[in-house]
């Protein structure tokens, strides 16, 4: 191990929206921070969102991906937190003072040490394979966010006839900005029956330009030795399996695939932080402190999100916590607490609660399934700590609610339920 | 069995619509069946495994054309007039190794392929296993072959610069009571396979390979089992060939070959490419699934290759974790059949491989995957590995194996011409036998070279190839001086597999070229991971252009045709008209537009 090597507070790996948010807030609760970024510019996926529509939230207007992200760059600009990008973070190593990081970069081979670490690396996008598309591997199959980049940072249009597979934000975006850039969209198809993305966006991104959405229906094999040539598309039954008989082909030049995110969570893994069947994310507390003392997660690595505002809200919290454990170390609170769902849940973030907790403690929840009037309660001992009416709930938006930190006493497991609000119907 | 029987069998079976005659080199099937299964269970039927009488079959199935080669489009006259020694037709693991065996005597040789790359057919689409030879009838010629490629693999893996781990197989079984019959095969199993086999208890199976099936009893255990990456080493082997003075023209496809007739002997006088005509001493053919075609057009047809399709599916290197070497469970099928052998492999590259299934096809060149393919190959394999899941699949793919009617390789003289050899036939074990096929190859050609030119050896010969460096894989103080001597080294491009700009730079820089995604992936794997390219397929093709000085838009995922970016925008701003991009500057900020591209 490197002697010279140089120390951090705190050191967040990706220059994304969250990375961004953590590395900022950890630098104004005092601490000295590394942020790593392995493109040569920060902002990560926003630097190719150039739709708007972000830091509603936030900021109260419509902003586009690069004018939110920079909006957090001008103010990062004026801290003294030491930015790497170009750097790949290769390997870290738990050691008895904190982490030992490995970085790769043009400049050469450097390991530093931080006290603690924000893994704030994002997700990625599931591919054609990763949802059993077969048949042939020809050019012009590609995901939405490669055909983005394509598009918006290289210049480059990907295709001209585009088959959109999944209603997902991105795949809905793909479908505007392909069509205004002159491309012919066929169509959007999506295995589920209803649309996986933001209402507003199947509003501004495919109903405004004439594109059709078709339901229940998915793309199963790929033609083309050379370029795509077509795809069959089939209809599909509630478990989302192909009909036989119902298949369809359609000539294209261009598959674009919005398939689902996964959370990137490889360097976490390798730290042995525990990571959630339900997220894919790692488990974690209020503070985003994983399983593992001094690792901090956020952003659409903890899980994925729709809206960027609350991937800021994650990493300021990550990176607030973990500027305090690099001063005093993992925060012994008396007792952890089980945060548990029913299963109208598609999941809830955090995983866990430390108690007592110190200030409002904010949840991120999904539902399962598409519900109408839907009265969201939590108990705790057997005392409703919470409840709340939402006027409808969809897969697709994650909901936020704040729990009081007097109410949260006891011992636990907090348990969160959802019941179809009778009163109100 | 004789003619007679033959046709009995066959009109037992087809009810008289398929005919055999005997035309004394060979086997002659004609009629018509009614689907291409059962053309080809006609020649099974007639067929004696391992016969060196062959079947050769014009079985049509009538609506079913078999599809034509599929051709460069590319036509130029780069070998107009050349004269090689040696024609070598085929650029898989085969050709290549015949290549590079004879790249040590003095000699012109040139290797031809029709695609864009060496090692696109089922050199690259197979398991990558080095086998003991277990299920190989003795006297087979695969099975001379297969023993003695495995035992040259360690050297020729070392100087080559391949990596390759001899990590033994385990072929499990469910029935304990069968271990004392399995002890006393032992012996046999010695004689007969590479390397030597054992009995290992349940325990100690579960002391290499926790994560084995509760079903596995107990296991029979071969030290002669290995990984290799096949791609890699068939692009090693045509490296070397080339360093040591072979040429390989690629895009290259045999259209014709005139010959002429000499005394009842048949030679070959020139051979037509698209790439102009080449008048070879000797012809080699290593042509795979086209080896039939090539045979009839050298006048020397006396086998017919039906084509058997294989899927395997890759997984996470996350799955690895599972499984340190390699294990199948014996008497495991899934229900609708169709697998072949095959089981739970390690990769060299970390990766784990499950497969293949084995269906026949009238189709030498489809390598669609089909859904059932991974079904049955997950059923069948989830018996030896209880933690296999779908959900690790990255991707599948489908090689198609050259297989003969009597499941032998051909490696011999033309049987009518006088000047072409044949390494026919090869299937599964050919990438365990291909450096033994090399070694069978050379002698056999030098040999018939002798008669009309003396053949040297090339002093200059040098066996060792320098391997594309792996940052990843040195230690931190090497990989220190390398980025120092070279900042490329510290750009990493492919998150997921960790690869620099540099190892992208060097596998365009090499003696065999190459210039498409998909070429780059193969040599110094970006976009081999689980995203599967998402995040470094731009960045890879932005490296490409300005690597070669093209547009973006003439870079090629692989084939000729497989430009990448095909839309109209791009060639709009190369143009000069940049009026579509203004309506965007209002909401993305300046320096966001455009900024990325670095020309």
């Amino acid at each position: 191990m490197n002697k010279n090597a140089k120390t951090y507070d705190v050191t967040v790996i990706g220059g994304g929206p969250a990375g961004l948010a953590a590395a900022i807030s950890a630098h104004e609760q005092g601490a000295h921070v590394l942020l790593i970024e392995r493109e040569d510019r920060l902002g990560g996926v926003l630097k190719q969102c150039i739709h708007d529509g972000f830091g509603l939230l936030r900021f109260g207007e419509k902003l586009s991906g690069c004018e939110y992200a920079t909006r957090f760059m001008h103010k990062l600009e004026e801290t003294d937190v030491e930015v790497r990008a170009l750097t790949f973070a290769s390997r870290i190593e738990k050691t008895d003072e904190g982490f030992l990081l490995s970085l790769i970069q043009s400049s050469g081979f450097e390991q530093v040490k931080s006290k603690s670490l924000v893994l704030a690396t994002g997700c990625r996008e599931r591919t054609a394979r990763q949802v059993a598309i077969h048949g042939t591997r020809p050019a012009g199959v590609l995901t939405a966010g490669s055909a983005q980049y394509y598009i918006n940072i290289l210049g480059q249009l990907p295709g001209k006839n585009c088959v959109i597979l999944g209603s997902g934000d991105i795949g809905l975006i793909m479908a505007r900005r392909l069509t205004l850039e002159g491309a012919n969209v066929l169509g959007v198809y999506e295995a589920k029956a209803e649309p996986s993305g933001l209402m507003r966006n199947i509003y501004q991104c495919l109903v405004d330009f004439d594109i059709p959405l078709h339901l229940s229906k998915t793309v199963t094999e790929v033609h083309g030795r050379e370029r795509l040539t077509g795809v069959t598309v089939s209809a599909v039954d509630e478990r989302m399996n192909p009909i036989p008989g119902t298949e369809e082909y359609i000539p294209c030049d261009t598959l674009i695939l919005s398939v689902g995110l996964i959370p990137e969570n490889e360097l976490a893994e390798s730290l042995g932080v525990k990571i959630s069947r339900a997220t894919k994310g790692p488990e974690c507390n209020q503070d985003y402190e994983t399983t593992v003392p001094g690792i901090f997660s956020c952003g659409n690595a903890l899980h994925v999100n729709d809206l960027v505002d609350y991937v800021s809200e994650s990493g300021e919290n990550a990176g607030r916590a973990a500027a305090a454990y690099a001063k005093s170390g993992h925060e012994h609170r008396l007792k952890s607490v089980e945060v548990k769902t029913d299963k109208n849940f598609g999941y809830i973030v955090p995983s866990h609660i430390d108690l007592p907790a110190k200030d409002s403690v904010p949840f991120f929840f999904r539902t399962s399934k598409t519900r109408g009037r839907t009265r969201v309660k939590a108990f705790m001992d057997g005392k409703e700590v919470f409840s709340k009416v939402f006027a409808g709930l969809r897969p697709p938006e994650m909901e936020k609610i704040e729990i009081e930190a007097a109410k949260l006493q006891g011992a636990g497991p907090l348990q969160f339920t959802m019941e179809v609000d009778e009163h109100e119907q | 069995m004789n003619l007679k029987k033959k046709q009995q069998k066959l009109d037992a079976r087809f009810s008289g619509s398929i005919r055999i005659e005997d035309s004394g080199e060979y086997f002659h099937l004609t009629g018509t069946a009614s689907t291409w299964e059962e053309a080809v269970e006609a020649g099974l039927l007639c067929a004696e495994k391992g016969g060196l009488k062959h079947i050769v079959s014009d079985v049509t199935v009538p609506g079913q054309e078999k599809p034509a080669p599929i051709l460069p489009k590319l036509t130029d006259k780069t070998l107009e007039g050349r004269t090689p020694d040696i024609l070598i037709i085929g650029g898989g693991v085969t050709g290549c190794a015949i290549a590079r065996e004879l790249s040590k005597n003095k000699l012109d040789i040139l290797l031809v392929d029709k695609e864009y790359d060496v090692a696109l057919h089922a050199s690259s689409r197979n398991d990558g296993m080095v086998h003991p030879g277990i299920d190989i009838t003795p006297g087979l010629l695969k099975k001379k072959m297969n023993n003695w490629g495995n035992s040259i693999y360690d050297k020729l893996c070392s100087d080559l610069n391949v990596p390759f781990e001899r990590t033994g197989q385990y072929l499990c079984f469910k029935k304990g009571w069968y271990l004392p019959f399995m002890t006393l095969s032992v012996p046999y199993c010695n004689m007969t396979v590479a390397g030597k086999a054992h009995v290992v208890t349940g325990s100690k199976l579960r002391k290499v390979e926790p994560d084995v099936s509760p079903e596995a009893k107990f296991a029979l255990y071969f030290d002669g089992a290995g990984m290799v990456c096949p791609y890699g080493l068939t692009i090693a082997l045509a490296e070397n060939a080339i360093d040591n003075g072979a040429q390989i023209s690629l895009d290259t496809a045999v259209l014709s070959m005139e010959t002429e007739e000499n005394d009842g002997k048949t030679t070959i006088k020139s051979v037509t490419t698209n790439r102009g005509v080449i008048y070879p001493k000797i012809v080699i053919n290593a042509a795979g699934v086209f080896a039939e075609d090539i045979a009839q057009m050298a006048g020397d047809r006396f086998f017919s290759i039906h084509p058997r399709k294989g899927t395997n599916a890759i997984l996470d290197k996350k799955a690895r974790r599972h499984i340190n070497t390699i294990y199948s469970l014996m008497g495991t099928q899934s229900k609708t059949g169709h697998t072949k052998g095959g089981g739970i492999v390690g990769t060299v590259d970390g990766n784990v491989l499950i497969g293949p299934d084995a269906i026949e096809t009238i189709e030498k060149e489809d390598f669609a995957t089909h859904k059932d393919s991974i079904q049955n190959s997950f059923e069948k394999h989830n018996h030896a590995g209880k933690w296999l899941t779908t959900g690790d699949i990255i991707t599948y793919f489908t090689g198609i194996r050259a297989a003969t009617y009597e499941e032998d390789f051909i490696i011999e003289n033309g049987r009518f011409t006088s000047n072409i050899i044949h390494a026919a036939g090869i299937q599964s074990p050919g990438l365990t036998a291909a450096p033994a096929i090399g070694l069978a190859i050379e002698e056999l050609a030098c040999k018939m070279l002798s008669k009309q030119m003396t053949v040297e050896p090339n002093e200059n010969f040098n066996p060792v190839r320098q391997a594309i460096v792996k940052p990843k894989e040195m230690s931190d103080e090497d990989r220190e001086k390398l980025i120092a001597a070279n900042p490329d080294y510290g750009i990493i491009v492919c998150r997921c597999e960790e690869v620099s700009k540099g190892e992208i730079l060097d596998a365009m820089r090499r003696s065999l070229p190459c210039d498409t995604v998909d070429g780059i992936k193969r040599r110094v794997r970006p976009g081999m991971g689980r995203c599967q390219g998402g995040f470094c397929g731009p960045h890879v093709v932005n490296i490409i252009a300005e690597e070669k000085h093209i547009p973006l838009q003439q870079v090629r995922k692989g084939y000729e045709g497989s430009e990448i970016l095909t839309g109209e925008k791009g060639a709009a701003q190369e143009n000069g008209a940049e009026q579509e991009n203004g309506a965007e500057q209002e909401n993305g900020t300046p320096q966001e537009k455009g900024g990325g591209r670095h020309e």
